[in-house]
């Protein structure tokens, strides 16, 4: 096994761990961080799977994406729609 | 030693090596005194309610909320990976513009992806991959968001302290 194997070996076991923590956790809100660690070993795994420069822009795409999701879930889970503190 | 033992010590390294850079930038610049979003305010405010810390629980929804330096690590250690130096600063300047698009004024994200693109392509002298690095800072965003909040948002309120607040 080179490290790229064992590196993406690592990703998808823990991938695989955090969506079966976001699936059995009953708070919204507390699903996020562990969707956090989905969204980054998936996109770790993007990078890792297609080592082409084109990659870089499609794991960070992917992982703003997400985090843009996230954020617009909390807030607006928390009352405000564009409100910022 | 055998080469896939060797290269799951690595990885573990690599953990602990991105763990130190993401939580040291992130501490420096204050993700934990305020949420950027009230998303990441609330998401502290549910961690708190579970009998966690709410500084380190503010500093998680921050970290959900934005690409911080715990993105910056991850999406720099994927540009070495594919690019070497040039494609993370590549992700640095991805990360500069992720931030810009959540709102967030802060610049730990952009940072954190210059301090470990020269980390990362550091550590490739001492015969380390920067695959090792992807599934290192994989790890170290695990034991902060993924295994228990209750316990990380205190260890994250005790190192804010140990800052000066």
């Amino acid at each position: 096994m080179n490290p790229q194997d064992a590196a993406l070996a690592v990703c998808a076991v823990i991938a695989v761990y955090a969506a079966i923590r976001v699936a059995f956790e009953p708070d919204t809100l507390r699903k996020l961080p562990f969707l956090n660690v989905l969204s980054f070993a998936i996109a770790g795994s993007i990078a890792l799977l297609l080592p082409h420069p084109l990659s870089i822009l499609a794991a960070a795409a992917y992982f703003v994406g997400t985090t843009l999701e996230s954020n617009a879930i909390a807030s607006t889970y928390a009352g405000g729609l564009d409100r910022r503190e | 030693m055998d080469i896939s033992l060797l290269a799951f010590v690595h990885i573990l390294v690599a953990a602990a090596v991105c763990w130190l850079n993401f939580i040291v930038i992130d501490l420096l610049f204050r993700l934990p005194a305020a949420g950027g979003v009230v998303g990441a305010t609330a998401i502290g405010r549910h961690i708190e309610a579970r009998g966690g810390a709410l500084p380190g629980g503010i500093m998680m929804g921050n970290i959900v909320s934005s690409p911080d330096a715990s993105a910056g690590t991850l999406l720099a250690a994927c540009g070495v990976f594919i690019a070497g130096v040039p494609g993370g600063l590549l992700a640095a300047l991805l990360v500069f513009i992720g931030n810009r698009i959540c709102h967030d004024p802060g610049y730990a994200g952009t940072t954190g992806a210059v301090s470990a693109t020269f980390i990362v392509s550091g550590f490739t002298l001492f015969g380390f991959s920067p695959a090792e690095f992807i599934a290192g800072m994989v790890i170290a965003i695990l034991t902060i968001q993924g295994i228990s909040h209750r316990h990380s948002s205190r260890l994250l309120a005790y190192l804010w302290r140990v800052r000066g607040g």
